[in-house]
C-alpha cells in the first residue's frame, strides 16, 4: 500500500515539476525585458521558482534526496 | 477627488503633499503621526528610561564602593546589572538616536514633510514604551541575571523575567526594524528636489547608514530571541547541550546582531557631531564624501567581524584570523572620520557653546574607546581580558563617551528646534564639565582594574581592588549630578529659557530655515537644493524658502484638499 | 511606476493620479524591505539549523528516521504550481482580463490550501505515527517543526490575504491602475514560494 502512495507521489511531483518549470520558465522567458524594480523581483522569483521545479523533479525520479533507508 | 486618494492623503506621505492638521490634543501629541512629535516623544520616553536605568547604574557602583559589596544581594546586583546593560543599549541609546533625533531632524534635512509612512511611524513609537516597561516589570518576577547578552545555559535557568526579558527585546526589535524600513524608503524616496545623496547632510547620511542595520541586523536577534523565549517557555531545544543544542549558536546569533548593533549606536552619532563641528567651527566639514563612505563602509563590515566577541567560545584558530583583521579594517574607516573632524577643527572659529563641548568631548571620548576596541579585537590580548573590567571600560567609552555625548551635543544643538527656546548655556557647561570629569573618574581606573584581572558581573572583588573601585563610585556620583544638572536645566529653559528664534547658531541646514517649532507640515513650499550645507560664506544653496519665516499661507501641492 | 504606466496608458494628468503614483513607488519599496528582513528572519533560524545539524551527532540524530522525500515533493509542486498561478494571476489583471484574473487567484488560493493541507497531514503523520514532536525531538524537532511551521504560518497568512484580496477584486476595489494590493500580494506570495525552496532542499534533499 505505502509503496503505491509513494510512485502516485513521485509521479505527481514529476509531472506537475515538469509543469511549473516549463510555466516558470517560459513566464521568465517573456518578461525578460521588463524595466521597473518590482519586475526584476519578480523575474528572480521566477527563476528561483524554475529552480524549486527542477528540485521537486530530481527528488521524484530518486535522484535527489535517496538515501539508504535508516532503520 | 475620489475617496480611494483621500484615504491615501490620510495614510501616505508624500514630499510634496500636505496633510490637514489634525484636531485635539490625542491626535496632536499623543498618537501623533508628525514625525516631530513623535521624535520628541522618543526622547522623553528613552530619557525617561535613561533616569531609570542611571539609578541601577548607581546601585552598581555604590554596591562596588565595599571589596564586599553589602548593598543588595548578589541575586539582586545580578538582576540590577542585567538590566542597567538591556535598557541602556534597546531603551536609551537605541530609541534616542534612531526613532528620537532621527524622527525629528533628518526629514527636516532633506526637506520633506513627513516620513514614508506616518502610521507605521506611531506604531514603532508606541511598541517601544509598551516594551520598556515589560523589561522593567522583569523585576516583579525575578529579572533575567545573565548581562545584558544573556548567554544560555545561565539564561536558561534564570527566573520567568528573562521569558520576559526576551519577549521585551523582541518587541523593540519589531520597533526598530519598522522604523529602519520606513527611514530607508523615506531618504530614498523623499529628498527634495536637487538634493542628490551626495548633497545630504552628514546627519542623513548617519541614518542611512544606520537604517538598514536597524532592518536587516534586528531582524536576526529576533529568531535568536524567539528561539530563546520558546526553549524557555515550551522547552524546544535550541541552546541546552544536554539535548543537542548549542549555546555557542546563541552567541553567534547574538552577536550576528550586536555587533552591528554598536554601529547603530555610534553611527547616528557620528551624524550629530559631523552637524555641529562645521556650525561652531564655522568652516566646511572636511571629507564630506569621505565621512559619508565610511559610514557605509563601516555600517556593512559590521556585518563581518560578529565572531570577535566569540574569541574565548572555542572558536576555531583559522577562523579567529580573518575575524581579527576585520576588525583591525574597521579602524581605518573610524580613523578616517576622526581625522576628518579634527581636520574641520583645524584653523576654524570655534565657537565653544555646550553642544560644540560635548562634541569634542566625543572626539577625545570616543578616539579612547576606539583605541581599546583596536586592543580587544586582538586575539591574544583579548584572550587575556576578556570578562574583566578592561571590556566594561571600553564599551563605556565608546557607548557613554560615544553616543551619549553625542546625544547631549545633539539635545543642546536641537534643543532650540524642538521647542523654541535654547538650553541654559552656564548650566549646560557644569553639565558638561560634572559629566565628562565624573566620566573619566568613572571609567578611566576600570582600565587598569580590567588589565590587573577584576572579572565582570562580579558582586564582590578582591580587596586589592577597593581603592580604584571607591574612586569609580565617587566620581560615578559626579556624572550623575552632572546628568540631573541636565534635567534641571531641560525642565528650566522649556518654560523659561531664552527665545530662539529660527535659527540660533547659523546653522545652514535646512531645518534651520523654518521657525522654530517647525509648523506641521515642515515647508511652506519644498525648497530646491543647489550644494552642500556646509560651504560658509557661500550664499545659501537654497531656492524657493522665501515664505518660510513670514505669515505666507503654505502651498497647497496638486491633489491635497 | 513602469507597470503602472504600461498596464493602463497615460495617466489622466491631474494631481491625484501624480499622488498615486507616488505614493505606489513608497509602499513598494517599504513592502520590499519588509520582505527584505522576513528573508533575514528565516535566513537567521536556517542558519541555526544547519549549525546544529552539523553539531556532530549525524542527520537526523538517532532514533529518527529521515523524512518522506516523495510526500514532500508532491507538496512542494502544489505550492510552486500556486506560484506560477499566482504569476498569470498578475499578468492578466495587467493585461485587463478580469475573470481570468480572478480563476488564477482562485486556482492559487486552492493550491495554497492544498499545500497546508498536505503540512497538516506529514505533521500529524510525523507525531502519531513516528512519535516525533517539537519539544520532544531534540534539535531534530525543534528545528524542523519551527521552520516548516513558521514558514507554514507564512502560508496561512498568503492564503488569508489572497482570499481577501479575491473578495476586494470581486468588490471593485481595485482599479486601473491602483492595484498596489495585488502586486503587495503577488510579491508576498512568491516570497513565501521561494522559502519554501530553500527549506525543501534543506530538509529534504541534503
Amino acid at each position: 500500500m505505502n509503496v503505491d502512495f509513494a510512485v502516485l507521489e513521485r509521479t505527481g511531483a514529476v509531472a506537475g515539476g515538469i509543469i511549473v518549470g516549463v510555466v516558470a520558465f517560459y513566464a521568465l522567458y517573456k518578461d525578460w525585458s521588463t524595466p521597473g524594480v518590482e519586475n526584476h523581483v519578480f523575474k528572480l522569483m521566477l527563476l528561483l521558482l524554475g529552480f524549486g521545479a527542477i528540485l521537486a523533479i530530481l527528488a521524484g525520479i530518486n535522484v535527489l534526496g535517496n538515501f539508504p533507508k535508516v532503520a | 477627488m475620489s475617496i480611494e486618494s483621500a484615504q491615501m492623503t490620510h495614510a501616505g506621505g508624500i514630499a510634496g503633499h500636505i496633510h490637514p492638521e489634525p484636531q485635539g490634543f490625542v491626535r496632536r501629541y499623543v498618537f501623533s503621526i508628525d514625525h516631530k512629535i513623535i521624535g520628541i516623544q522618543y526622547i522623553i520616553t528613552a530619557f525617561v528610561f535613561f533616569m531609570l536605568s542611571g539609578l541601577l547604574a548607581e546601585t552598581i557602583r555604590t554596591q562596588l564602593l565595599n571589596a564586599n559589596g553589602g548593598f543588595v544581594s548578589p541575586e539582586t546586583y545580578n538582576e540590577v546589572y542585567s538590566v542597567h546593560g538591556s535598557a541602556m543599549v534597546w531603551l536609551v541609546v537605541i530609541p534616542l538616536l534612531t526613532g528620537g533625533f532621527g524622527n525629528l531632524i533628518f526629514p527636516l534635512q532633506i526637506g520633506a514633510r513627513d516620513v514614508a509612512f506616518p502610521w507605521l511611524n506611531m506604531l514603532s513609537f508606541w511598541i517601544f514604551p509598551v516594551a520598556g516597561l515589560m523589561l522593567f516589570s522583569s523585576f516583579l518576577m525575578g529579572a533575567p541575571t545573565a548581562g545584558w547578552t544573556e548567554y544560555p545555559p545561565v539564561s536558561l535557568q534564570g527566573s520567568a523575567g528573562t521569558s520576559m526579558w526576551a519577549a521585551a527585546i523582541f518587541l523593540v526589535g519589531v520597533s526598530s526594524t519598522l522604523t529602519g524600513i520606513n527611514f530607508v524608503v523615506t531618504l530614498v524616496k523623499m529628498r527634495a528636489p536637487g538634493m542628490t545623496f551626495t548633497r545630504m547632510p552628514l546627519f542623513c547620511w548617519g541614518q542611512f547608514a544606520t537604517a538598514p542595520l536597524l532592518m536587516i541586523a534586528t531582524t536576526a536577534l529576533a529568531a535568536a530571541l524567539a528561539a530563546l523565549f520558546m526553549e524557555r517557555v515550551f522547552g524546544v531545544p535550541f541552546y541546552d547541550p544536554t539535548k543537542g543544542g548549542s549555546p555557542v549558536l546563541w552567541q553567534h546569533m547574538f552577536w550576528f546582531y550586536s555587533h552591528p548593533a554598536v554601529y547603530i549606536m555610534i553611527l547616528p552619532a557620528f551624524g550629530i557631531i559631523s552637524e555641529v563641528l562645521p556650525t561652531f567651527a564655522r568652516k566646511p566639514i572636511f571629507g564630506y564624501k569621505l565621512i559619508a563612505f565610511s559610514s557605509m563602509a563601516i555600517a556593512l563590515a559590521g556585518f563581518m567581524v560578529w565572531a570577535h566577541h566569540m574569541f574565548t567560545s572555542g572558536l576555531a584558530p583559522y577562523l579567529q584570523l580573518p575575524f581579527m583583521i576585520l576588525t583591525f579594517a574597521i579602524g581605518i574607516p573610524t580613523g578616517i572620520k576622526i581625522f576628518s573632524w579634527t581636520a574641520t577643527l583645524w584653523g576654524g572659529k570655534i565657537h565653544l557653546t555646550s553642544a560644540m563641548l560635548f562634541a569634542i568631548g566625543f572626539i577625545a571620548l570616543f578616539t579612547c574607546g576606539g583605541i581599546t576596541g583596536i586592543f580587544l579585537a586582538a586575539v591574544p590580548y583579548d584572550l587575556d581580558v576578556h570578562g574583566t573590567y578592561f571590556v566594561v571600560a571600553h564599551f563605556h567609552y565608546v557607548l557613554v563617551g560615544g553616543s551619549l555625548m553625542g546625544v547631549f551635543a545633539g539635545m543642546y544643538y536641537w534643543f532650540p528646534k524642538m521647542s523654541g527656546r535654547l538650553l541654559n548655556e552656564t548650566l549646560g557647561k557644569i553639565h558638561f564639565w560634572l559629566f565628562f570629569i565624573g566620566f573619566n573618574g568613572t571609567f578611566l581606573p576600570m582600565h587598569w582594574l580590567g588589565i590587573e584581572g577584576m572579572p565582570r558581573w562580579v558582586a564582590t572583588y578582591d580587596p586589592q581592588f577597593e581603592f580604584w573601585n571607591r574612586f569609580a563610585s565617587v566620581s560615578s556620583y559626579v556624572m550623575g549630578i552632572g546628568i540631573l544638572v541636565f534635567f534641571v536645566n531641560v525642565l528650566w529653559s522649556i518654560r523659561a529659557g531664552k527665545k530662539s528664534g529660527p535659527n540660533p547658531w547659523n546653522g545652514r541646514t535646512l531645518e534651520w530655515m523654518i521657525p522654530s517649532p517647525p509648523h506641521y507640515y515642515n515647508f511652506k513650499n519644498i525648497p530646491t537644493v543647489y550644494g552642500l550645507p556646509y560651504d560658509f560664506s557661500h550664499p545659501l544653496p537654497y531656492t524657493g524658502l522665501e515664505e518660510e519665516l513670514t505669515d505666507a499661507p503654505p502651498a497647497l501641492a496638486a491633489g491635497a484638499h | 511606476m513602469a507597470v503602472a504606466s504600461i498596464a493602463h496608458g497615460s495617466a489622466h494628468g491631474d494631481g491625484a493620479d501624480q499622488l498615486y503614483v507616488e505614493t505606489r513607488e513608497l509602499r513598494l519599496q517599504g513592502f520590499l524591505l519588509f520582505l527584505v528582513s522576513d528573508c533575514v528572519l528565516f535566513s537567521s533560524f536556517i542558519f541555526a539549523y544547519l549549525y546544529l545539524r552539523n553539531s556532530g551527532q549525524g542527520w537526523p540524530p538517532p532514533g529518527i528516521k529521515r523524512l518522506d522525500v516523495a510526500f514532500a515533493a508532491w507538496n512542494s509542486v502544489l505550492l510552486f504550481g500556486s506560484g506560477a498561478t499566482m504569476h498569470y494571476a498578475l499578468e492578466n489583471w495587467k493585461h485587463g482580463n478580469f475573470m481570468k484574473y480572478m480563476w488564477m487567484l482562485i486556482f492559487t488560493i486552492i493550491l495554497g490550501a492544498g499545500f497546508l493541507g498536505g503540512q497538516a497531514y506529514e505533521y500529524t503523520h510525523l507525531i502519531v505515527a513516528e512519535h516525533v514532536s517539537w519539544w520532544g525531538s531534540g534539535i531534530f524537532g525543534a528545528s524542523f517543526f519551527t521552520l516548516t511551521g513558521m514558514h507554514g504560518f507564512h502560508v496561512f497568512v498568503g492564503v488569508c490575504y489572497l482570499t481577501v484580496l479575491l473578495l476586494q477584486s470581486a468588490a471593485g476595489v481595485y482599479t486601473g491602475q491602483k492595484y498596489f494590493g495585488i502586486t503587495a500580494g503577488t510579491l508576498y506570495w512568491h516570497f513565501v514560494d521561494v522559502i519554501w525552496v530553500v527549506l525543501f532542499s534543506i530538509f529534504y534533499l541534503i
